[in-house]
């Protein structure tokens, strides 16, 4: 193999940061949360109902957060009304833009009334608000698929990455509100016991789908061009292998499911709140080392 | 390729049989465009292989190749980055967020913050110049004439006779861009991101 050395060459610096990740970890929070707050008002499953006040308030206050990351990042913030009078419709960001205006005033409607108890509107809202709430976040993960340069992200299975992704924080994130819910509300603690526990079960389900994704999409990388293979490796065995092997998969996923399956750990409320935790931790890895480690492989 | 026969369509030739690695394009273009320190729109990637005795220098000067599908095009929100009749992509610096989405699309990592202006810059085959019927400042100032500015739509041009008669190149071609930046000689290791090994 001939040796080939680079003498000089010019390294753009990375266009996007943590902000850009930190939103994406936001939005999926949000969008998990809310679907996860219809399972009650829009579904009519009665026993999900103590979280949807509580799922409905965090997606929402998360969804007016996470934007503020996007306008920090313009590196012309005051110019950021030019999203609304300049319309690109071949660019995610046009379509996101629009979304993440509906999508905040949706889920306040949904809130009013689900706090007012009117049932039937709550339902109605709700029903709107999923699909709102699939592409408030699907359209991020179009943001990264259509970012054709960058090899790690340029691939049909983002969008549903991301949705899922999205599915179990929310997930966690919700056990942890029904944990710390039932620290406070004594008399509730079995029935909000057996939520949790409920929960569990399907964030189990859903790591096994967010796993089986990430699975596919390395399998394909590995095996795709030549490109393809050095996007793989730099998560496998390269700069970002400690923080996608260590943190995403072992920690955020791989020890959640044994906390969570194993007959030892699988009914206690400690091991929910743990595994919780670490994927969170791992979600937001997986966001921190798409958008930052999919930008630090060389494009000349 | 886009059916605009009769109209000007700019494109470049870099023939690097010729191209010595000396910089004058970088050095010319930082001074026509007031490009600001850290930030380059043109400049030479050098590449050095195999072992003494056997061995090789390559360069590729690397701008941005006015692809005639772009990428940034496509994505930019606010339609900043928009695409002259004869083909050159320009970024209209009132309109630009700063969103760099455009930065984190472009294959070919040539577009860059002006950390002055705070806006996305790029090359534009010095626009300025073409329309005031000059040639771009790289290729003014290429010593040895590497550079071949013109029009690819006129069969007459010294750029559509160099691609006619010659085995050209562009950069990924896979990306569906259809660049407009022709490299007559270029080499592999140069032109492959990933080719450093040591």
């Amino acid at each position: 193999m001939v040796e080939v050395r680079e003498i000089y060459n010019v390294h753009h610096e990375m266009p996007l940061g943590i902000l850009i990740a930190n939103y994406f970890y936001f939005t999926g929070l949000s969008a998990g949360s809310f679907i996860l707050s219809t399972l009650a008002y829009g579904f009519g499953m009665q026993k999900y109902k103590p979280i949807s006040k509580s799922a409905i308030i965090l997606a929402t206050l998360l969804l007016l957060v996470a934007p503020i990351n996007l306008v920090v990042d313009l590196e012309q913030p005051f110019r950021f009304y030019h999203l609304f009078i300049y319309f690109n419709f071949t660019s995610p960001i046009t379509y996101g833009s629009f979304l993440l205006t509906i999508y905040p005033v949706c889920c306040i409607v949904y809130a009013y009334f689900m706090f007012k108890e009117n049932l039937k509107w709550a339902k109605i809202c709700g029903l709107i608000g999923i699909p709102l709430a699939l592409l408030v976040h699907g359209y991020t993960g179009f943001i990264m698929a259509l970012g054709k340069a960058r090899i790690l992200w340029n691939t049909a299975l983002m969008p549903t990455i991301f949705l899922v992704s999205a599915m179990v924080s929310g997930l966690a994130l919700m056990i942890l509100v029904v944990l710390i819910m039932s620290i406070f509300k004594v008399d509730q603690r079995n029935k909000l016991k057996e939520l949790a526990l409920d929960l569990g079960k399907l964030l189990v389900f859903t790591i096994i789908v967010d796993l089986a994704l990430m699975g596919c999409d390395i399998v394909i990388l590995l095996t795709s061009h030549h490109d393809a293979y050095h996007a793989a490796m730099l998560i496998l065995k390269g700069s970002f292998a400690p923080l996608f092997l260590g943190v995403e998969i072992i920690l955020g996923s791989i020890i959640p499911l044994i906390l969570l399956l194993v007959p030892y750990s699988r009914k206690s409320l400690i091991s929910h709140a743990v595994a919780s935790v670490l994927v969170m931790i791992g979600i937001f890895t997986m966001r921190f080392v798409m958008v930052v480690g999919g930008q630090s492989l060389p494009l000349s | 390729m886009k059916d605009k026969k009769n109209k000007v369509r700019y494109g470049m030739v870099i023939d690097l049989r010729k191209c010595m690695g000396c910089n004058t394009c970088s050095v010319s273009c930082k001074v026509e465009n007031d490009v600001p320190p850290g930030v380059f729109r043109s400049w030479v990637k050098v590449v050095e292989k195999g072992t003494y005795p056997n061995v090789r220098r390559s360069f590729l000067p690397i701008l941005c190749n006015n692809c005639e599908n772009p990428i940034c095009l496509q994505n930019c929100p606010v339609n900043a980055t928009w695409q002259r009749e004869d083909g050159i992509v320009i970024v209209d610096p009132h309109r630009c967020i700063g969103c760099k989405y455009c930065i984190a699309s472009c294959p070919y990592n040539v577009r860059h913050i002006n950390p002055i202006m705070k806006i996305v810059q790029k090359c534009t085959f010095c626009h300025h110049r073409v329309d005031a019927g000059l040639q771009p400042a790289c290729v003014e100032s290429c010593p040895p004439g590497a550079r071949i500015f013109g029009d690819l739509n006129d069969p007459d041009s010294e750029i559509s006779k160099l691609l006619a008669e010659n085995a050209t190149q562009v950069l990924k071609p896979e990306m569906g861009t259809d660049p407009r930046v022709f490299y007559i000689a270029a080499d592999k290791d140069a032109m492959d991101p990933f080719a450093v090994n040591s």
